[in-house]
């Protein structure tokens, strides 16, 4: 299975999602429990997602340059709760990377 | 039967609903085209995630993780994981959509995502006559599309551009950082958030990078052990907070 086929069966298997209850005969209902737990989903998939991909960075790099990726991610996580915007995590984050890579590979 | 007018009203009355959604979806769009370039997949792949599964948090997870190898199955099961939510949306509009056209149902439930379904929602539940409600979801639906698949060519063109040296596939983790921590507040999420982290890292050498699926369900079970008594508490310092 290719990138290609991937793409679509996500695409496709999320359309069935889409689907399943507006295409459901109008007596079938979605239990309470679930509805709780909706707004869990995002939050605990993008700290699984960063969190991996600043451990993969971390685990693939030498001794100096792996400091590098928790550092960002440390100066990401600072500016927001200083600034209280979103983005302030890439403004901050992406220009420490970028000097500290610097530093640490010359 | 409302007048063409009238449907056009509320339409274009959709679409400027949408607008402060736009704003805040439009760099989340510009990151995936990025990482779409970036990684190690056909560009226009990493793009088609937006059309198929028009989702960004399940396209970011198909998109890295089909760069870093992962089993094609172990993909698949984290966008669906992560799209679950989908079900309660489509539960939700069902109740407004019955007895609409299969067309309009096709359609809607194609465009059905977070900003569609509150901009949807929020006019159903003011507006009696629901046919100028299905014609408010469909304009702010469709401007929402639009832009999407817009700013994620946008990404995905200059990503294709910009050279290696810059790391721009750090630019999804700091903008995911972006996104957790001022959720941080809320005990359920902090919860969810720290056990998501912990378990997904954990399970690194999981095969088929199924650690990300795994840490997901980690958080949200962690999150949803917690909710019932969070709400209590919250409820309660409201109470004490009108007093």
């Amino acid at each position: 299975m290719n990138a290609w086929t991937v793409v679509l069966a996500a695409g496709f298997g999320s359309y069935l999602f889409r689907m399943s209850m507006i295409g459901a005969p109008g007596w079938i209902h979605l239990p309470a429990r679930l509805d709780d737990s909706a707004a869990l989903v995002a939050p605990s998939a993008f700290a699984a997602l960063a969190a991996t991909s600043i451990a993969g960075s971390v685990l693939g790099a030498g001794v100096p340059q792996a400091f590098v990726p928790l550092a960002a991610a440390a100066v990401a996580v600072v500016a927001v709760i200083r600034t209280g915007s979103t983005y302030a995590a890439v403004l901050a984050g992406m220009p420490t990377l970028w000097i500290l890579t610097a530093l640490t590979t010359a | 039967m409302i007048s063409y007018r009238a449907y056009r009203r509320d339409f274009v009355g959709g679409m400027r609903a949408m607008v402060p959604w736009l704003i805040g979806v439009a760099p989340f769009g510009l990151v995936i085209g990025v990482s779409a370039a970036q990684a190690d997949i056909p560009t226009l792949a990493g793009w088609l995630t937006g059309p198929t599964i028009f989702a960004g948090s399940a396209q970011i997870a198909t998109i890295q993780m089909l760069d870093a190898g992962a089993a094609p199955y172990a993909v698949i099961v984290t966008a669906m994981v992560i799209n679950l939510r989908l079900i309660l949306y489509s539960g939700a509009m069902a109740t407004y959509w019955r007895g609409t056209p299969l067309w309009w149902r096709l359609l809607g439930g194609y465009l059905l995502i977070d900003p569609s379904f509150v901009v949807g929602v929020e006019r159903y539940d003011r507006e009696s006559d629901r046919r100028r409600g299905h014609a408010h979801y469909l304009g702010g639906a469709v401007v929402l599309w639009v832009c999407w698949l817009a700013v994620m060519a946008v990404g995905a063109t200059a990503g294709a551009r910009l050279p290696n040296g810059l790391r721009l596939e750090f630019l999804i983790p700091l903008f995911l950082i972006g996104e957790i921590v001022p959720k941080l507040r809320q005990v359920a999420t902090r919860r969810a958030v720290l056990a998501a982290a912990a378990v997904a890292v954990a399970c690194l050498s999981v095969p088929m990078h199924l650690g990300i699926a795994i840490g997901i369900v980690a958080g949200i079970a962690a999150g949803a052990r917690t909710r019932p008594k969070a709400i209590k508490q919250e409820a309660v310092s409201t109470e004490e907070g009108h007093r």
